[in-house]
C-alpha cells in the first residue's frame, strides 16, 4: 500500500510559515500534481514528504506508516530533482546503481533493474558515459532512471521539466504520463506550470502561500474552481475578472460592471440573489468570449458586450484580442478570421453558461 | 618623452570599438613584469645551473663534481630523505585534517569562528611559530619541573620527559628507526601541519560549498549514510581541489627552510635540502655545491610543475 | 491502523525535539571544540609566558601562572620595546614590506591586463610559463641575485630587497589578477573603448576599481608574506641596522637561547601586525587563496 497522507502538517522557517495546516490524502497509483506560484510551499511539501526537511507540526504517513522521524533513506521513496543532481564522477550505470548498491541488492538484480529502466527510457547506449557528456534531456532521463530502479512506494518529482527547452518539455510530458501508467506507482509531482498540471495529473492540488486552495481532478478545477485564486491560476490564458453589482431590472437579474450589463442566466440566478445590490467578482474565461462576427451555433446564453481592441496576437489557429471596456481590460480568444484591428470597436459575445461568480470579500466561489 | 610613452600606450584611440589590436602595445604593458622576472627569476635559474658545475668560488668549471659529491655525501642523502618525509607526511596530514575539518566546520553555526582559529597560524611568521613551538617542546632533564606543554603532560602521566627536537628514537620506547624516521623530524613536521592545515581547510571548505546541495540530498534519498556520503560523493567530487592543495603543499614541503632553520638549524639530523644549501652558501661558502643542491630542488619540483600546468591547460 | 501503538508520540513538543537534535550533534561539536582548543593552545601558551618574569618562565610551565600567587609582569614587553633593536626592527619591517607590496601589485596589474585583454602571439604560452615559475624555489635564485645585487651595490639596501620581493611575488600576483580581470564582463570594456577611452584610462578608472577584492587579497597576501619572510632578508639585507623583525627574533633565538622571556614578548609583538591585519581583512585573505587554487 503506497498511499500518502498529510495530517495537519505545518512547516515554519524561523518566522515564516511555509506550509500551513496541510491535510491531503493521496491514494495509491495517483499522479498528483502540486501546483502554485513560486513561494507557495509546494517544494517544501515535497521535501517534507521525502524527509529532507523536518516538519514543525503534524504527521505524515506513507503506506500507513508514520514517518515523521524516519530518515529519507528509509521512507521507500525516490526523488527526481529539478537540477537532476546526478553524481558527476560516476558513470550513468553507476549513478543508477548507486542506491541499490547501498542497500546490498545482489549484483545480477542491480544489473537487471538498471538495464530494464534504461530500456524503458531509451538510454541504453549512454550507460558508460558520465553526466557531463550528456544533454539536458538525457540527464533528465537518467535522473528518472535512478528513481525507477529503486522501485519505491512513491516517486517524488520536483519541477523536472523546467530546465528543458519548450519542445522537449511537451514531448517529455507525454512520456511521463505513459511512464506513470506503465509503472503503476504513485507520482507526486511539483510544478509552477499549470499546463503540466492539467495535462498529466489525475488530481491537482493548488497551493498559495502555504495554504491548500483546492484539490480535484483537472476538469473539476477548470470547471468548478473554489476561489478566485484557483480560477485565475488554472487555465491559460487566465480567466478574466470583473467587479459587478447584482441588480434587478425589473424581474430579471443583471450584473452591472459599470461599462456593460450582462443578463444572469437562470441557472446562475439562485446563487446571486443573496448578493442583490452588492458587488461580486464575475469571471469568464477568454475561450468563452466570442466575436459576434464568427459566432458558433449552440451558445446557450449569449450576452453581447461592446469593447475597443487594444492589441491583437495571431496565434495561428486562433486570435488573441486584448480588449478595453471602460476601466476593464480583458482577453478574448476568437476565430482567427475575425476582423479586429487595434483601436477598432468590436462586438463580443459572452457565453454566460460558463460564467463564474465569487464573493468579492472572501474570494470564494458562489455555487448554485 | 612622457608624451611619446602615453601616445604609445593609448594607441588604440584610432581603433575605438575593438580591444587593443597591436601586439606592440601589449608588450609594453608586459615589459616591467617581464623585466623583473627575467632578472630575478629566469637569469638566476640559468646562472645557478651554471654555477653548479663550477668550483667553490665559481672561478673554474669542474664538471659534475659537485653533483657527485652531493649525492654521495651522507648529509645530502639524509637531507633528501628528510624532504621525502616532509612531502609525504606533511602533505598527508595537512590535507587529511583539512578535508575532515572542512566537512565538520561546514555543519556548525560558528563555522567562521572555528575556521578562523585554525587558520590564524598562517598569518604569523615561521620564526614566531618556531618560538611558540619551542615552548611546547621544551625539555628539562628528568627530575626538574617541565615547562614544555608536552613533557609536562607526559610527566604528569608518569612518562619520562623527552627532548623532542633532539631525540631521534621513538619516544618512550627508545626504539631506533632507520633514517629519516626520527621523531624529531616529526616534531618539526607537526609545526608545519599546524601552520598549513588552515590553508588546506579553507580551500577545501570553499570547494565543498560549491558542491550542489541537491547531489548530497539525492545521495541521502538514495540511501547513503553520512559516512557513505562523505566517502562516495564528497571526496570524489573534491579530488580536483585536493590535488591542487596537495601540489601546493608538496611545493611548500620541498622549499621548506624557515621552520627547520629556526627550531634546530638543521642539527640533529633534521636538515633538509634548503637548509643544507644555506649552510653551503654561508657557512662553507661553497657556491658550487650550494648551486648543485638548488638545482636538485628545482628538479624535484618539475614533476609538480608539470601537474599544475597540465591541470591549467585542461 | 495508522496510529500504530508502538510509534513514538507524533506530536513531540518542540523542546524535546531540539534537545534530541543537540544530543546527536554533541560529538560533532566536541570534536570541533577540541581541535580548535588544541590549535590555539601553543600560541596561547606563548601569550601567557610573555607576561611572566624570567624566573617563572624558566622553572614552571605557563599553565601554572593561573594559580596564586599571580606573578604577571609587563617587564618583558618593556625591555623588548625599549631596546632600540626592536623598535628599529619594526620600522624596518614596515619599510621593507610596504613598497614590496605596492610595486608588485602595480607591475603585475599591468601584465595581467595585457594577458587578460590583449591579443598577441604566444600569449597563452607566456602566461603558463609565468605561472609555472611559481614552483621555482627561492634557493635557486639566491646566489646569482646576491651577486647581481653586489655588482650594482644594492646588497644591504632597501631598494635591493624591494626589487627582489617584487620579482618573487610576480608569478602569483599575475596569476591571480589575470584570472580576475578575465572574468570581468567584456561588454564593460568594450563600451568604454567605444566611448573612446584609452587602455591606460580603462586600466586605472575601470579595471582597478572593479578589482578591489582581488587587489585586497593580493595586498594582504603579499604584505604578510614579505612581513613574515626570513630567508630573503637574511640573504640580501645583511646590514643589522636594517634587519626586519623576523631576522632580529631569529638572532634572539640563536643567541639568547635561554633568555626566553624576551623572546616571547618579541615574538608576540612581531605577530601583532599580521594578526591585526588578518582579523580585519580575513575575508579577502581567504578569498585570495581560494581564488588562486580553485580557479585553476
Amino acid at each position: 500500500m503506497a498511499e500518502v497522507r498529510f495530517e495537519n502538517v505545518t512547516k515554519r522557517f524561523d518566522d515564516t510559515v511555509a506550509v500551513s495546516n496541510l491535510n491531503l490524502e493521496i491514494p495509491d497509483k495517483e499522479f498528483l500534481v502540486l501546483v502554485g506560484p513560486s513561494g507557495c510551499g509546494k517544494s517544501t511539501v515535497l521535501r517534507l514528504l521525502s524527509g529532507l526537511e523536518e516538519l514543525t507540526e503534524g504527521n505524515i504517513y506513507i503506506g500507513g506508516r508514520l514517518v515523521n522521524n524516519v530518515p529519507p533513506r528509509d521512507r521507500d521513496i525516490a526523488m527526481v530533482f529539478q537540477s537532476y543532481a546526478l553524481y558527476p564522477h560516476m558513470s550513468i550505470y553507476d549513478n543508477m546503481a548507486f542506491g541499490l548498491g547501498l542497500r546490498k541488492v545482489p549484483k545480477p538484480e542491480i544489473d537487471r533493474r538498471v538495464k530494464g529502466a534504461a530500456r524503458i527510457l531509451g538510454i541504453e547506449d549512454l550507460l558508460k558515459r558520465k553526466p557531463g557528456q550528456l544533454s539536458g534531456g538525457q540527464r533528465q532521463r537518467v535522473a528518472l532512471g535512478r528513481a525507477i530502479v529503486r522501485e519505491p512506494a512513491a516517486f517524488l518529482l520536483d519541477e523536472p521539466l523546467s530546465n528543458l527547452d519548450a519542445k522537449l518539455r511537451v514531448q517529455t510530458r507525454a512520456e511521463l504520463s505513459k511512464l506513470h501508467e506503465r509503472l503503476g506507482t504513485t507520482f507526486i509531482y511539483v510544478t509552477h506550470d499549470q499546463i503540466e498540471a492539467m495535462t498529466m495529473a489525475t488530481r491537482i492540488a493548488v497551493l498559495d502561500k502555504g495554504v491548500l486552495q483546492q484539490v480535484g481532478t483537472p476538469r473539476e478545477l477548470y470547471e468548478r474552481p473554489n476561489n478566485i485564486f484557483v480560477a485565475g491560476f488554472i487555465g491559460s490564458p487566465a480567466m478574466n475578472f470583473f467587479q459587478a453589482i447584482v441588480i434587478q431590472d425589473p424581474d430579471a437579474l443583471y450584473l452591472d460592471s459599470g461599462s456593460f450589463r450582462l443578463p444572469v442566466p437562470s441557472l446562475k440566478a439562485a446563487m446571486l440573489i443573496p448578493y442583490l445590490g452588492e458587488e461580486v467578482t464575475f469571471g469568464i474565461r477568454p475561450e468563452d468570449i466570442y466575436s459576434s462576427e464568427y459566432l458558433p451555433t449552440g451558445i446557450a446564453t449569449p450576452a453581447v458586450v461592446q469593447a475597443k481592441v487594444d492589441v491583437i496576437e495571431l496565434m495561428g489557429n486562433e486570435l488573441f484580442v486584448y480588449l478595453v471596456s471602460g476601466r476593464y481590460q480583458f482577453l478574448a480568444r476568437v476565430d482567427r478570421r475575425t476582423n479586429a484591428r487595434p483601436g477598432q470597436d468590436i462586438e463580443l459575445v459572452f457565453n454566460l453558461a460558463n460564467m463564474h461568480a465569487f464573493d468579492s470579500r472572501t474570494g470564494k466561489a458562489l455555487s448554485a | 618623452m612622457p608624451r611619446l610613452l602615453t601616445k604609445l600606450l593609448e594607441s588604440n584611440r584610432q581603433r575605438a570599438g575593438r580591444p587593443s589590436p597591436r601586439s606592440l602595445v601589449a608588450w609594453l604593458w608586459l615589459l616591467p613584469a617581464l623585466a623583473f622576472i627575467a632578472v630575478f627569476l629566469i637569469y638566476p635559474v640559468v646562472d645557478t645551473f651554471r654555477i653548479s658545475f663550477m668550483n667553490a668560488d665559481s672561478t673554474a668549471y669542474i664538471g659534475i663534481g659537485n653533483y657527485v659529491h652531493v649525492f654521495t655525501s651522507r648529509a645530502t642523502q639524509d637531507a633528501l630523505l628528510n624532504n621525502v618525509l616532509w612531502l609525504s607526511f606533511f602533505t598527508l596530514l595537512a590535507v587529511g585534517l583539512g578535508v575532515v575539518l572542512a566537512v565538520l566546520t561546514g555543519r556548525v553555526r560558528y563555522e567562521s569562528l572555528a575556521k578562523a582559529a585554525i587558520f590564524i597560524p598562517m598569518a604569523i611568521s615561521f620564526v614566531a611559530a618556531g618560538v611558540i613551538w619551542k615552548f611546547v617542546y621544551a625539555y628539562s632533564p628528568e627530575g626538574f619541573s617541565q615547562i614544555g606543554l608536552i613533557n609536562a603532560t607526559g610527566t604528569s602521566m608518569g612518562l619520562p620527559p623527552v627532548a623532542w627536537l633532539v631525540q631521534q628514537q621513538i619516544a618512550y620506547t627508545g626504539q631506533v628507526l632507520p633514517t629519516p624516521l626520527h621523531t624529531n623530524n616529526f616534531a618539526l613536521i607537526l609545526v608545519g601541519v599546524w601552520m598549513w592545515t588552515g590553508f588546506a581547510m579553507v580551500i577545501l571548505s570553499a570547494s565543498l560549498k560549491g558542491i550542489p546541495v541537491e547531489i548530497i540530498e539525492a545521495a541521502r534519498v538514495d540511501g547513503a549514510s553520512e559516512w557513505q556520503v562523505f566517502w562516495r560523493i564528497l571526496l570524489p567530487m573534491l579530488s580536483p581541489t585536493i590535488a591542487v592543495v596537495a601540489t601546493t603543499l608538496i611545493i611548500q614541503a620541498l622549499k621548506n627552510f624557515d621552520i627547520v632553520w629556526v627550531m634546530t638549524a638543521g642539527n640533529f639530523n633534521t636538515d633538509v635540502v634548503a637548509t643544507l644549501m644555506y649552510k653551503q652558501m654561508f657557512n662553507f661558502r661553497h657556491f658550487g655545491q650550494a648551486g648543485a643542491l638548488a638545482v636538485i630542488l628545482l628538479l624535484a619540483m618539475i614533476p609538480v610543475m608539470l601537474i599544475n600546468v597540465r591541470r591549467f591547460r585542461a | 491502523m495508522s496510529e500504530a501503538v508502538e510509534q513514538p508520540s507524533p506530536d513531540s513538543p518542540g523542546f524535546r525535539r531540539a534537545l534530541k537534535k543537540l544530543a546527536s550533534r554533541l560529538p560533532l561539536h566536541t570534536v570541533i571544540v577540541i581541535v580548535v582548543l588544541l590549535w590555539m593552545t601553543p600560541a596561547f601558551g606563548l601569550l601567557i609566558s610573555s607576561f611572566r618574569p624570567p624566573s617563572e618562565i624558566a622553572s614552571t610551565g605557563w599553565w601554572t601562572a593561573f594559580q596564586t600567587p599571580f606573578k604577571f609582569t609587563l617587564d618583558n614587553y618593556r625591555t623588548v620595546l625599549a631596546q632600540n633593536r626592536m623598535g628599529q626592527s619594526f620600522l624596518n619591517s614596515l619599510i621593507i614590506s610596504v613598497p614590496s607590496t605596492v610595486i608588485p601589485i602595480l607591475v603585475a596589474g599591468f601584465a595581467a591586463f595585457a594577458f587578460a585583454w590583449m591579443k598577441f602571439p604566444g600569449r597563452d604560452f607566456l602566461f603558463i610559463f609565468v605561472v609555472a615559475l611559481l614552483v621555482v624555489p627561492i634557493q635557486m635564485t639566491l646566489i646569482p641575485v646576491l651577486r647581481l645585487l653586489a655588482d650594482v651595490r644594492l646588497v644591504g639596501t632597501f631598494p635591493g630587497i624591494w626589487l627582489a620581493h617584487t620579482a618573487y611575488g610576480l608569478p602569483f600576483a599575475i596569476f591571480l589578477l589575470r584570472n580576475f580581470f578575465a572574468a570581468l564582463p567584456r561588454e564593460l570594456l568594450e563600451s568604454a573603448y567605444l566611448d573612446g577611452a584609452s587602455n591606460l584610462r580603462i586600466f586605472f578608472r575601470l579595471i582597478f576599481p572593479l578589482s578591489v577584492p582581488a587587489i585586497a587579497s593580493l595586498t594582504i597576501f603579499q604584505f604578510l608574506w614579505v612581513w613574515n619572510d626570513l630567508l630573503v632578508a637574511l640573504v640580501y639585507l645583511q646590514d643589522p641596522s636594517k634587519s626586519p623583525m623576523t631576522v632580529t627574533i631569529n638572532n634572539l633565538v640563536s643567541s639568547f637561547g635561554t633568555q626566553w622571556q624576551l623572546l616571547t614578548a618579541a615574538a608576540f609583538i612581531s605577530m601583532m601586525l599580521p594578526l591585526a591585519l588578518f582579523f580585519a581583512l580575513q575575508r579577502y585573505f581567504v578569498e585570495g587563496i581560494t581564488a588562486g587554487a580553485i580557479k585553476g
